[in-house]
């Protein structure tokens, strides 16, 4: 065979596979969809057709008529935008301490850092829980915040500072010498500069935060205070097997915002987070 | 974290804000926010789970006292082995599947890209949706396309060619399988990633060597690719072993760690151990079980980190 027909051959391989890692990547996305937009009748029809003979978006006005479901969207909204920018305030000068000073524990520093992310927020619950209850911030957004931004800011931290490495020292020295306090060159030069990074940053914490569910799920138990991904899952449990079609579109709601954020910025953020993942 | 340290562009400027300039010099004083909110949110916590691990505290009773008894108790429970044994399957089976799924797919990427194919960024967008879809949603996702109700997918097909359905989450020896697809769905992405940074930087070159010495494709990937590729396989086990021992939100709604415990992992256990059974002594043997884990995978890791960092 030609190596021309080789390659060919090739590329219709490779199509193939791009075939069926499509199938199994986006399938169970769709049939959510599909499910979301069917009347409660053609849920039990056993057709696998993925697009329904009545299609409806009943049911999203259903999920959206309940009436915590909203205040769902906008506590998961909140928490979510709240714990990043707080993890921001956090990161950015220590970051910009990691990237700029030369420590003498600079390795065992950036090594703690990462411990502290492998650790599941599960095991810092526990006794987390004992003391907010202690002082009363159990059933409150300001306690369960403060656990999302210290989630976030280690990461946060992480993925800041591989962007600063990149960023050239010559500009904060040059206002440094014109009488810039290094204070001032951070705010003033070293921040704008690493705009990009610090939404790369931002933009997947939040989404992380979107999706957050065991500290709320553990510290959150009154409804009118849940975030969305506690909220669905709640959903899950209330509504009969009858109403799945309107799971489905909550679900499918509490998916889009996320994935339409993310896929908009994926090549920066895919970019910070490897940049930290692997070059380190 | 780091105290003491050379300040890098210090003393090169007369600066009017004398004070304030000298203390921007402190790198302690940039670390301090960060130092004391983890301090606070995490090694105190940490310490505080060990501590305990040690009394017969319950979460509904501030009273306590000291003794080794949720040790003993624990080696004696009859569910741990069980349990250890559901996390070991869970967490293995995810790992393998998601680093030989993930390889795969880096690997048709890059081919892809090579050959600048239309639509390879179309494939690359919706394997990074699954990734970005909450743990909870995946959970549920999962949920309906195994349910054996009508409007379960999988049964669904499997009508249609006329095979009887299966009982994909209420089966005790199927539904841990199930939840291991359902983790893997959400995890390649991850691992892909990783992956594909890791081979777009092999030289080309040495394929092209390879291919003048007459190597067939399968050569190549075994004494090139896979060699080449080596550190980032193992930085990657690391850290999807790490997420998906913590996993977490995908199972509650997937199964809620049935049937019966079938696919109670050790966080899941965990959680119901304090938050069910207020069972907070208990609980923190297992979180200090968890936490040891993370540390043990924290130290290979970083063993396995190339470069300064």
């Amino acid at each position: 065979m030609t190596t021309i027909g080789r390659t060919r051959l090739a590329d219709i391989g490779t199509y193939l596979a791009y075939g069926v890692i499509c199938f199994f990547f986006a399938g169970p996305l769709l049939w959510l969809i599909s499910l979301s937009i069917r009347t409660s009748a053609e849920i039990y029809v056993s057709n696998i057709n993925l697009w329904p003979e009545h299609p409806t978006l009943e049911n999203y006005a259903s999920a959206l008529n309940n009436p915590l479901f909203p205040i769902y969207l906008w506590n998961g909204l909140k928490l979510a935008v709240g714990g990043a920018f707080g993890a921001m305030l956090f990161a950015a000068p220590a970051a910009y301490a990691l990237s700029r000073f030369r420590l003498r524990h600079q390795q065992l520093t950036m090594i703690g850092l990462l411990a502290v992310q492998m650790i599941s927020p599960l095991v810092i619950m526990v006794p987390l829980y004992r003391y907010m209850d202690r002082v009363g911030l159990t059933d409150s957004h300001v306690g369960a915040m403060m656990i999302y931004i210290a989630v976030a800011a280690p990461l946060f931290t992480w993925m800041l500072k591989g962007f600063l490495d990149g960023i050239p020292q010559s500009l904060e020295e040059a206002a440094m010498i014109d009488g810039c306090t290094r204070f001032g060159a951070f705010m003033r030069v070293v921040l704008p500069l690493s705009l990009p990074g610090l939404t790369s940053a931002f933009v997947l914490n939040a989404i992380l935060g979107w999706s957050q569910f065991i500290i709320p799920f553990i510290l959150i138990s009154r409804p009118g205070l849940l975030p969305i991904a506690v909220g669905i899952f709640n959903f899950q449990g209330t509504y009969s097997q009858t109403s799945t079609q309107i799971l489905a579109a909550a679900s499918v709601i509490s998916i889009v915002p996320a994935v339409v954020v993310f896929l908009v910025l994926q090549r920066f953020i895919v970019g910070a987070l490897m940049g930290g993942a692997v070059k380190g | 974290m780091s105290e003491h340290a050379v300040a890098g562009t210090a003393e090169r400027t007369g600066s009017p804000h004398k004070r304030a300039w000298h203390l921007a010099e402190r790198p302690l004083v940039w670390l301090a926010p960060l130092t004391l909110l983890l301090l606070i949110t995490y090694v105190y916590p940490a310490i505080d789970v060990i501590r305990y691990s040690f009394t017969d505290a319950t979460l509904l009773n501030p009273e306590y006292a000291y003794t080794t008894d949720s040790y003993r108790a624990l080696i004696r429970s009859p569910d741990l082995p069980g349990i250890l044994w559901v996390t070991f399957v869970f967490v293995v089976a995810s790992v393998v599947l998601q680093l030989v799924l993930g390889l795969l797919v880096a690997m048709v990427l890059n081919r892809g890209v090579k050959r600048r194919l239309p639509g390879v960024s179309v494939v690359r967008i919706i394997i990074l949706s699954a990734w970005i879809v909450p743990g909870v949603a995946a959970g549920i996702v999962w949920q309906l396309m195994f349910n054996e109700a009508s409007y379960g997918f999988l049964n669904a097909i499997l009508r249609g060619v006329g095979v009887s359905p299966v009982a994909w989450l209420s089966d005790p020896d199927l539904a841990l399988w199930s939840a291991v697809i359902a983790n893997v769905w959400r995890g390649t992405a991850f691992s892909m990633l990783l992956l594909y940074a890791g081979l777009v930087v092999i030289p080309s070159s040495l394929y092209e060597a390879a291919s003048v010495d007459g190597a067939t494709a399968l050569k190549q990937f075994w004494y090139i690719t896979l060699p080449q590729l080596r550190p980032i396989l193992l930085i990657n086990t690391v850290l999807i072993s790490i997420f998906t021992l913590n996993t977490f939100d995908l199972i509650l709604p997937l199964t809620g760690g049935g049937p019966g415990r079938a696919t109670e992992v050790l966080a899941l256990y965990t959680y119901n151990t304090v938050f069910r059974n207020f069972d907070l002594s208990n609980g923190a043997v297992l979180a200090v079980i968890l936490l040891l884990i993370s540390i043990v995978f924290t130290l290979i890791y970083v063993r396995l980190l190339p470069r300064e960092l």
